[in-house]
């Protein structure tokens, strides 16, 4: 009888240990990061340009072996507090600004029906492109411009998301997002970076400015972005052939609406946005020719209606039997526009590191007679056996206009030092040092040369 | 007179060409035999705990899961420190490899030239912690014998980071004890002991420590949970199990 029971007890022991294994291995992992991001700007009195504490948790749970979900949350005091009235000091939103988000949330599920296909339902990152955060077919979830300088960055979509695998080297994807969500625009210094000049006729001062941006409605036809993408590999080159049908996430002034208000030229301007509904053909390819990895990126985008732009100067003609309007084609169907990167990076043998990128056609620009030139250059150094990385070289050359380049280019400077102050923690200082002229993004901000620190810490 | 000495003359050439042949032939069947003990089972999946050890006696530890087959097919993905955690690294035939990066959610292909750089911060380079065998890689001259072990000399046939090699290997279980690199100058830039013990049928390389001469730097590679033959297929060797 003893013996039964210390048999029993054995077997019980061996069952619970068994389960609090598995257990172990299906519990909810919590790992993420704290990041500190500081700016100030290099102008006489030093303003602060950026404040950002940022703690990112991601959570992990395998839920099955073909099982997990997948998290990343954002939680964040951002900006600096603009406080005008005594009331906003009741306000610890105003004070003190904070935000979360959910970055990405889902469920992924592998072998589904079909050992070789994959699903992922949920709130998700689709990261598509071989080229070095600046993808062309990388178009599937909204941009995230919050940070103009964090090129590349993208909010998670509520989709769906098969990836179908045919033996090893090749692969279908397929996914569906059912609701459009546009891009959102720069803050704090950077607000205005992407905002086009406006060109008033003489004689018109612009009293008064409104916007009115009209979004596709919630609708199955008119929300949704799908696509379908062709991945493969072979004799040493991976490739993609891909398409999408989405919106660019970025709105098109459609019409402008002039007012007058005084007999002294002054003008109300209401305009009007839309988001165009656009075709995207996309293909990429890798590969490593003679130690140097090269890529390539391409995407035609095709508007599936022209975009015009409306001037209703009607107001100006009281009398006028039929409005007075004026058309401009902003996008013509017929003509899609290539937007395109090709780049190489190489590794040396004492742990230096070069990435050089050429970009036609900038994540904001559109149009064939819109996109310009970028060149990127980084040189990275590593010390200490890694501990500090050093970037002497690090920024871009822009060219809008090759006709008069002395007036139309522009000069980013972004050397960078990288210090691993532990296993977890790296502390990041650098400097950002725009110059340029003419009208392009980064000629524009030549006032906000800054001096940029940020800390880091895994856990 | 004459002939005779053409016949011993002969005599000695033969002979000579007979123990050089000998030779080679018998450093290579050692090499080969040392390549069957490192890259004989099918397939190996095991803990890897890096130990980094810096002049000051430093130490920093990183983990990760190995798993490998054959000779040309192997995945690294680490576990720690947190701020390394995720990132994994295919290596595939034909000097193919990807990195993953969590942080940028896809897999990235990495030019051939990183098989010079030191990987994850270690002593081993890319192409150390490559699994092509010594004797497709590298010609072998028995420099001597030793009461324990076959000092040979290992010339690569193509390009490498290393002039030669210098192995001891095992005599009565043909693993390797030692490896000495030089580098183009020919200056011992790094040397590897190695501690093997028996799992199963197999030699297992418990520990690999690897010194950087030039940095007096150290990393001690120790594999933990280590299992043969699983059954590992070439499904596991691909970018979709990467990003998993």
């Amino acid at each position: 009888m003893k013996r039964t029971n210390i048999l029993l007890l054995l077997f019980l022991l061996v069952v619970v240990t068994g389960i609090a294994s598995a257990q172990n291995e299906n519990n909810l992992k919590i790992s993420g990061e704290l990041l500190t991001d500081e700016r100030l700007l290099l102008n006489e009195k030093n303003d602060w340009a950026w404040n950002e504490n940022r703690l990112t948790l991601q959570l992990d749970k395998r839920i099955t072996d073909n099982s997990k979900f997948y998290s990343e949350v954002w939680l964040r005091n951002i900006g600096l507090p603009k406080i005008t009235q005594s009331s906003d000091l009741y306000n610890k939103g105003i004070i003190d600004p904070y935000n979360i988000e959910i970055r990405e949330a889902y469920i992924q599920l592998y072998g589904v029906l079909t050992k070789n296909l994959d699903v992922s339902i949920g709130r998700q990152r689709i990261v598509w492109g071989t080229a070095d955060k600046l993808n062309p077919t990388d178009n599937l979830n909204p941009l995230d411009l919050e940070d103009i300088l964090d090129f590349g960055r993208r909010r998670g979509s509520d989709a769906i998301n098969l990836n179908y695998y045919i033996k090893n080297d090749f692969s279908l994807q397929g996914f569906f997002i059912p609701f459009f969500r546009p891009a959102n625009m720069p803050v704090g210094i950077f607000s205005n970076a992407l905002n086009s000049t406006m060109e008033l006729p003489q004689g018109m001062i612009l009293k008064e400015f409104s916007d009115t941006l009209l979004m596709p409605g919630y609708n199955l036809g008119e929300s949704s972005t799908a696509g379908l993408k062709f991945k493969g590999f072979a004799k040493g080159v991976d490739f993609s052939a891909s398409y999408v049908w989405g919106y660019d996430g970025l709105p098109f002034v459609t019409k402008n609406t002039f007012i007058p208000v005084d007999t002294l030229g002054g003008t109300n301007i209401n305009s009007q946005l839309s988001f165009a509904r656009t075709h995207i053909i996309g293909a990429d390819l890798a590969t490593s020719i003679a130690g140097i990895g090269f890529w390539a990126e391409a995407a035609a985008f095709i508007p599936e209606n022209d975009v015009i732009m409306t001037n209703d100067l009607s107001a100006f003609y009281p009398m006028s039997p039929i409005p007075v309007t004026q058309d401009s084609l902003i996008l013509d169907k017929t003509k899609p526009y290539l937007k395109f990167v090709i780049g190489c990076d190489y590794n040396f043998a004492n742990g230096s590191y070069l990435n050089l990128q050429y970009m036609h056609g900038f994540i904001h620009e559109r149009g064939n007679d819109n996109l310009n030139d970028y060149f990127f250059l980084r040189y990275e150094m590593n010390f200490a056996g890694g501990k500090l990385k050093v970037a002497p070289i690090g920024g871009g050359f822009i060219v809008t206009d090759w006709n008069n380049i002395k007036d139309n280019y522009a000069l980013v400077y972004m050397p960078e030092i990288v210090y691993k102050a532990t296993i977890n923690s790296e502390i990041s200082l650098s400097t950002v040092i725009f110059n340029g002229n003419g009208d392009n993004l980064f000629a524009n901000l030549k006032d906000y040369n800054m001096f940029m620190f940020k800390l880091k810490y895994s856990f | 007179m004459k002939f005779t000495i053409s016949k011993a003359l002969m005599t000695v050439l033969i002979l000579t060409g007979g123990i050089l042949f000998a030779n080679v032939q018998d450093t290579s069947s050692v090499l080969k035999k040392m390549d069957d003990v490192m890259y004989s089972p099918k397939d190996m999946t095991g803990i890897n705990r890096i130990v980094l050890i810096d002049k000051n006696g430093k130490e920093e530890i990183r983990e990760a899961i190995m798993q490998q087959k054959g000779t040309d097919k192997r995945m690294f993905r680490f576990t720690a420190p947190a701020s390394q955690s995720g990132i994994a690294v295919l290596s595939l035939p034909n000097d193919v490899m990807y990195l993953y990066l969590p942080a940028f959610g896809k897999e990235r292909r990495i030019s051939t030239s990183v098989k010079s750089q030191n990987f994850a911060g270690t002593d081993f380079s890319y192409d150390d912690m490559g699994a092509e065998t010594f004797s497709n890689e590298y010609t072998s001259k028995l420099l001597r014998t030793e009461a324990n072990v076959f000092v040979l000399e290992l010339r690569p046939k193509g390009r490498s980071d290393y002039s030669k090699i210098i192995v001891n290997v095992n005599k009565n279980n043909y693993y390797p004890e030692l490896m000495e690199f030089y580098d183009k100058g020919n200056k011992k830039s790094k040397e590897a002991k190695y501690t093997f013990i028996k799992i199963g049928k197999y030699w297992n390389a418990s520990e690999i420590e690897m010194t950087d001469l030039k940095k007096n730097h150290t990393t001690k590679m120790q594999m933990s949970n280590v299992k043969y033959d699983t059954g590992l297929t070439d499904d596991d060797f691909t970018v979709r199990k990467l990003k998993r």
